[in-house]
Parts: C-alpha cells; structure tokens; sequence
C-alpha cells in the first residue's frame, strides 16, 4: 500500500472577493510525480504555495507527512500557527520558484549551505560536502564559488533546484520551473527533473511542458476555476481526456 | 569692500587652537549623532513595519513627531526643556583626561534622535526594496523570520541604502552646527566667539565655511570610493561586499 505524502482536503483559498481555490482535494503518495496543468489564473501556483503556506487558507486542510500545514487544530477549528512551527513544517517541503529566488547577497555554496546550517544547525564541513555532491549532480560544482549574478538562468534554476535538496525535504514543489527561461536552457532544468523523479523523490511540478509532463508525470491533475476537473495518468489524459479543459491544454500545448 | 587676506590665510592655514577643538567637536557630535541614528533607525524600520500595533504606532508615532519638529526646537528642549521642568539634567561625565561635558551630550542625543526618525525610514525603505522571492525563498527553506532579516534581506538592503546614509552624514555635519545654541563649542560657536573680539567677520565666516566644505568634500571622496568598490562588486558579478557567512570557518 502506497504511502500518502501530501493530502489536501477540500482547500479554499480567496483573494479577496475571488474564489482561487474551491473545495480542492487530492493526496500524492511517496515517490510519486504529480504534473499540475491549467490555463493561467486557473490556481495551480497558489494551490502549490498552500503546501508550504506561502499563502494561508480559509477552509480545508493540508498534512504534508501526516503533520498539519500552517494550521492547529483546536477542537475541529483551524487556528494559524506560530511563525517558528511552521518555519518547522517547511524544512520536509522543498520549493523550487519561477523566477530562481537565489539570495543575490551569496554565493552559489553558500547559497546552498545557508539553511542547512542555520536551520538544521549543520556544521560547514558537513553542509559544503553535501552541497559539492548536490552541485555535481546538476552539473555545476565548478561554480560554487560564483554569485548568482553571473549565471545564465538555467544554471541558476539547477542551483535552486540543489539549494533545495539540500535540506532533504520528503517533497519537492516546482512552480513553472522552466517559465522565465530562454528556450535553448529549458532542456538542461527538465534534465535535472527528469533525474530526480527517476531517483523516487515525490514532486509536484506545475508546468506548461507538456511533453515533459507526459513523459515523467505519474499522474497529471488538470486545474479550471480554482477546481481539480481531471486526475489521472498521462496515458489516460493524452489519449482519452475526460473533460473539455484537458482536451483544450492537450491541444494547444504540444 | 576690505577683506584681510593675511588675517583671512592666516586663520585659514593656522587657525586659533579654540578652532581645532570646534573642528574636532564637530566631527565628535556628528559621528556620534550619526552612530546614534543608525543604531535607532534600525530596530524603529522593523517595528514600523512590525504587524504588531504595538509596535508600529510607537514608532510611527517617534518618526511623526522628530520629521514634524525643527531640530532647533529638539536640541532646546532635550537639554533646557527638559532640565527646567526637572526631568533629566545633563551632568559632565569625566573618563580619565576626557571630560565630556552635559550641553555635548544633549547635544549628540538630540542630532542622534533625530537622525534616528530619517534612519529608521531609509532602513524601511531599503527592506522593501529587496525582492520579496528572497523572502519567500528563505522561508520555504525553514528559515525563521529573525534569520532571514540577518542572512538574506539585511545585507541587501544595506546594499541598497548605503549610499543614502552616506547622504545623511553630510547633512549631519552641517546640522552639528545647531548645537551652538546650547552653547557647544563646535566650530561655529567658536567662529562667532572670535568674531566678537575680532570683527573680522567676513573673513571668519569664509574660513568657517570653507572648512565645512572640506569637511564634507572628505566624506564625499569616501562615498565615491564606496560606490566605486560596490560598482566593481556587481561587475564581477557578486552581489555584496559584506557576506553573513564569510570569516566563519568550522
């Protein structure tokens, strides 16, 4: 029996007057690669900043390991948690944004080893040893000692992308990791994915790739107005999509 | 018109021992003052920014009424204002050779509070202005909020306003001037004591002003250096001069 990893139970979420997120519910199952899909303003990037409470919630709930998101629950009533348990929750939930997010001030290494000793109190021998390996993997470890300034955007996402493995989160988040990049350096970040999901890490990935996505996803989950309208493998959605939304993305994004 | 060159020369380039310590007591308050505004304005731009009312009101409050008030008015009545109603008297504190005397004191703290208004809102300024993904970033990776000001948002920001506090000194070495009027000999309190003996008050006044512009024609050299060493960082492409993490070695 697979085990659940991330369970979100029928989220609400607004902006304002406007409902992003409307009774969303769905559980991803350790080592599984969840692709989200949807037109823009369709809540996918917001569903996946409630994982890690980037944004708060005003109905449902989320558990990322079986532990609460962002939330205490007071005889069935949610109440914000504090600052310090929730900066806690995060350390198993990595984050990868669309526009890289390194800390301009440092360099790559130590961009890399900035929370793993900080957060998780690490010594510099052991989080730079970690790192070095984590570089390698995405290919970079000759630029530890560069800032993130001088780097094309796809290396600066693969150094996100290590960045955040280095706290050896039990998820992975990706929010269009591949969407503020030029063409010719989206291939060497959909590599370093690729790797990763043949390595067992859980993601959720959304992305506007849809070869990618039919390629690595183990499950794809088609978003419209702020609501899951299709859930299912790639196989399943590309040849026989259910809903009209999907048939609409599949077409338009080859 | 008469102006007294040699008069003029000779106060210029031997000027009276009671105008080097003026000189010396103008950098004195205004380094001081300066130190005090920094170390004010930073904890004022967090709790100005705090969520918390009780926090934010205070410090609106403290910026409302130094940005509202002339700094003449602050530097009366922290030291005779508030000595007449018996509140706090400025007494000379006296440290082995070194007497510094109450009306420098009141002196200092009041260009220092003051400073601290304009400080604390380059500060906040300078926190905003730091991308909020750097934020989010940090956050997303366990960090706690204290930790995130200190490695990731602060030194950008320092980054960022450091040119404007560069700004600001020069404005405090001339406002140091001020303090004459609680009687603290700086510069230009010693200029109007020789020039009551003297009248050569043309001639006086050009050397007081030209030694201001020394002054801060000094700093600005200072400034560019800074600016030029910061433009050379970003060149090469990193970002900060001053890391978190540098000169920490396990």
């Amino acid at each position: 029996m697979a085990e659940v990893l991330v369970q979100a139970e029928r989220v609400e979420k607004f902006f304002g007057p406007n409902k992003i997120l409307d009774g969303v519910s769905f559980t991803v199952t350790r080592g599984e690669t969840v692709v989200l899909i949807g037109s823009s303003g369709s809540g996918k990037t917001t569903l996946l900043r409630c994982i890690n409470h980037l944004e708060k919630i005003e109905a449902g709930r989320i558990t990322v390991n079986g532990f609460l998101i962002g939330y205490r629950d007071r005889r069935g009533v949610l109440i914000e948690d504090r600052e310090r348990n929730i900066a806690r929750q995060r350390r198993d939930v990595g984050m990868v944004f669309q526009r890289f997010n390194l800390f301009a001030n440092l360099s790559v290494l130590d961009n890399i080893i900035l929370a793993p000793m900080r957060v998780r109190g690490e010594s510099r021998a052991v989080a730079s040893e970690r790192a070095m390996r984590l570089l390698a993997r995405v290919g970079l470890a000759e630029k530890a000692r560069s800032f993130p300034a001088s780097l094309s955007g796809g290396q600066q996402q693969r150094v996100a992308i290590a960045r955040a493995l280095a706290m050896e989160p039990a998820v992975m988040l990706f929010d269009e990791p591949t969407s503020a990049l030029d063409p010719e350096m989206v291939g060497e970040v959909l590599a370093v994915m690729r790797g990763l999901a043949q390595d067992g890490m859980t993601m959720m990935i959304v992305t506007h790739e849809m070869g990618f996505a039919r390629q690595v996803a183990d499950r794809i989950i088609v978003m419209d107005q702020g609501r899951i309208v299709e859930d299912g493998p790639p196989e399943r959605l590309f040849n026989a999509p259910a809903h009209p939304k999907t048939r609409a993305l599949l077409a338009t994004r080859h | 018109m008469h102006f007294d060159w040699p008069y003029f020369w000779h106060q210029l380039l031997q000027p009276d021992g009671a105008f080097l310590q003026g000189l010396w007591l103008t950098i004195l308050i205004s380094i001081g003052g300066q130190v005090i505004g920094l170390v004010i304005g930073l904890p004022m731009a967090l709790a100005r920014r705090s969520a918390s009312v009780f926090l934010m009101w205070p410090a609106r409050f403290y910026i409302f009424l130094m940005r509202g008030t002339p700094l003449l008015v602050q530097i009366v009545f922290i030291y005779t204002g508030l000595a007449a109603a018996g509140i706090l008297r400025f007494h000379d504190i006296t440290a082995g050779p070194f007497t510094i005397s109450g009306n420098v004191q009141a002196g200092i703290l009041a260009l220092g509070l003051n400073e601290g208004a304009y400080m604390a809102e380059i500060f906040r300024a300078g926190i905003d202005a730091v991308d909020r993904g750097q934020t989010e970033a940090a956050k997303s990776l366990g960090m706690v909020p204290a930790q995130i000001l200190r490695f990731v948002v602060l030194p950008q920001a320092l980054r960022i306003i450091l040119l404007p506090i560069g700004n600001q000194f020069n404005i405090m070495l001339k406002n140091s001037t001020l303090v004459s009027v609680i009687g603290v000999s700086e510069m230009l309190l010693v200029t109007e004591t020789i020039n009551s003996a003297t009248f050569r008050t043309f001639e006086l006044y050009s050397v007081l002003a030209l030694y201001f512009l020394a002054l801060t024609s000094i700093w600005g050299g200072v400034m560019r250096y800074v600016e030029w060493r910061m433009d050379r960082g970003s060149a090469r492409g990193d970002a900060m001069v001053i890391g978190p993490l540098q000169g920490e070695h396990a």
